[in-house]
């Protein structure tokens, strides 16, 4: 019998466990049950933290103090295009874009690489057009210029993250974005063998895992130690590196 | 033995609601209207949502003041945004999540666990607490409940939050916080931990 957790006792408490047998597992096993039993005991009290009441009329408190604010707004039409025009000004990202730029860059590299190997090993399937074309594209010069790209959002991300004093939500969405097509890319060039590039992402994830989650729940202070970072040699670290990769198809 | 089994569906008389993506054909509308810019069809959401997005915001703040607040300023915040609303998605999750984000940034901007500076927490007795055997209890328990809710980390105490309380399903939960389901889990189990050696010793007295 397999080991019963206290996640699984937790998913099934919550009736989010796939394993629909673990209930009956559960209610058979007196060391389960009573474990079962300690956890719903103690997470009953957690019903406890109960907010304090609102009147029945409170929808039209929060509308009263609201309305005058949205007429505000409505009188100034140049805000929302202020807005926009702001959000077309932000370094742009979408993880979208940075997925499947990785995503073709890793797909190049696996169908060429798989395309160069066992020449022999058994009938060959009929290509298709697109892996033809995948084909003849060069993995890593494919690799080195979207991690260029990558690396110039960063940039601008980092740099848009040492000038200011509050995180927003646009922040915190990037550097998730940036996450993701940084792991993909470090993966892609692990895969090609390109260490050296590999190692470099590598020591970027720390910080951009620190922008995409601590820099929401951390302090001041936790964010004027990851601004110190960032301006003590990140930046300088990721400027450099996009510059050895625009200089050419220099193999990092 | 297994006396409590299924005893949050069993025993919990107000049992969270479940959201489904699934609007009314009359949400929808009102939805798109305000979405144009129709103030009396955002002012019937206002009416419809305020209580859920108080209780929310008060469970992430701890205060009722900076909850009131942060409520005002989600639905200002939703009055912007609505026209980027997808209607193939759930209406109270997407205000949720603006709820989240909010709140985060509140919290960021004022001094925490201003609430502990109060002596005492305004106290709602549920059907649930009618269990317990005195108000005195009740209120240590809230307490306790409360502070342990505090000491979790953002992720960990909306996570929760969005679990335990509002019964989002983790998926949702996931989407709302903009994460994965592996670390929305993650964060869940660890709040439920935490949560559950903080209350330990309540459970026996």
């Amino acid at each position: 019998m397999r080991h019963i957790t206290d996640e699984d006792l937790t998913l099934l408490y919550y009736g989010e466990h796939d394993d629909s047998s673990l209930a009956v597992m559960v209610a058979e096993s007196e060391e389960l049950s009573a474990r079962y039993d300690a956890l719903c005991d103690e997470l009953k009290l957690a019903d406890a933290y109960q907010p304090p009441r609102r009147g029945d009329d409170y929808g039209a408190e929060v509308w009263q103090q609201i309305s005058s604010k949205l007429a505000q707004d409505d009188s100034k039409p140049s805000d929302r295009l202020k807005n926009w025009l702001g959000s077309l000004l932000q370094p742009r990202l979408s993880l979208a874009g940075a997925l499947s730029i990785a995503l073709v860059a890793v797909l190049a590299f696996t169908l060429g690489r798989n395309g160069s190997q066992n020449p022999g090993s058994g009938p060959a399937a009929p290509a298709t057009a697109t892996q033809i074309a995948l084909a003849d594209i060069d993995s890593g010069r494919l690799l080195t210029h979207s991690v260029s790209a990558h690396l110039e959002q960063v940039n601008l991300v980092l740099t848009q993250f040492v000038n200011t004093s509050a995180t927003s939500e646009k922040e915190t969405e990037y550097a998730t974005d940036m996450l993701v097509a940084n792991r993909l890319y470090r993966q892609a060039a692990e895969s090609q063998g390109n260490h050296k590039l590999a190692a470099f992402l590598a020591d970027l994830e720390p910080l951009l895992i620190e922008l995409a989650y601590q820099a929401q729940s951390g302090s001041t202070a936790t964010r004027e130690r990851m601004q110190q970072e960032v301006k003590d040699g990140l930046l300088f670290r990721v400027r450099v590196m996009n510059k050895q990769l625009n200089k050419t198809d220099i193999s990092v | 033995m297994l006396t409590n089994f299924f005893c949050f569906q069993a025993n919990l008389s107000h049992p969270p609601p479940v959201y489904t993506s699934e609007m009314s054909q009359s949400e929808q509308k009102i939805i798109r209207k305000a979405a144009k810019g129709d103030r009396a069809a955002f002012r019937q959401l206002v009416l419809e949502h305020s209580h859920a997005m108080f209780r929310l915001a008060w469970r992430l703040s701890g205060d009722e003041s900076a909850a009131e607040d942060i409520v005002q300023e989600a639905f200002i915040k939703a009055w912007r945004k609505l026209s980027a609303f997808r209607m193939d998605s759930s209406f109270k999750s997407w205000l949720h999540r603006i709820t989240v984000n909010t709140a985060m940034d509140y919290l960021r901007k004022h001094v925490r666990r201003k609430q502990f500076e109060t002596p005492e927490p305004e106290w709602e007795s549920t059907d649930h607490a009618a269990d317990l055997p005195d108000t005195g209890k009740q209120i240590d328990i809230s307490r306790q409940t409360q502070a342990a809710m505090m000491d979790l980390s953002e992720a960990e105490r909306t996570a929760m939050l969005l679990k335990h309380y509002e019964g989002h399903s983790i998926e949702e939960v996931a989407r709302i916080m903009e994460i994965t389901t592996g670390a929305c889990k993650q964060n869940i189990f660890r709040a439920v931990k935490k949560m559950r050696i903080a209350l330990r010793p309540l459970v026996a007295t």
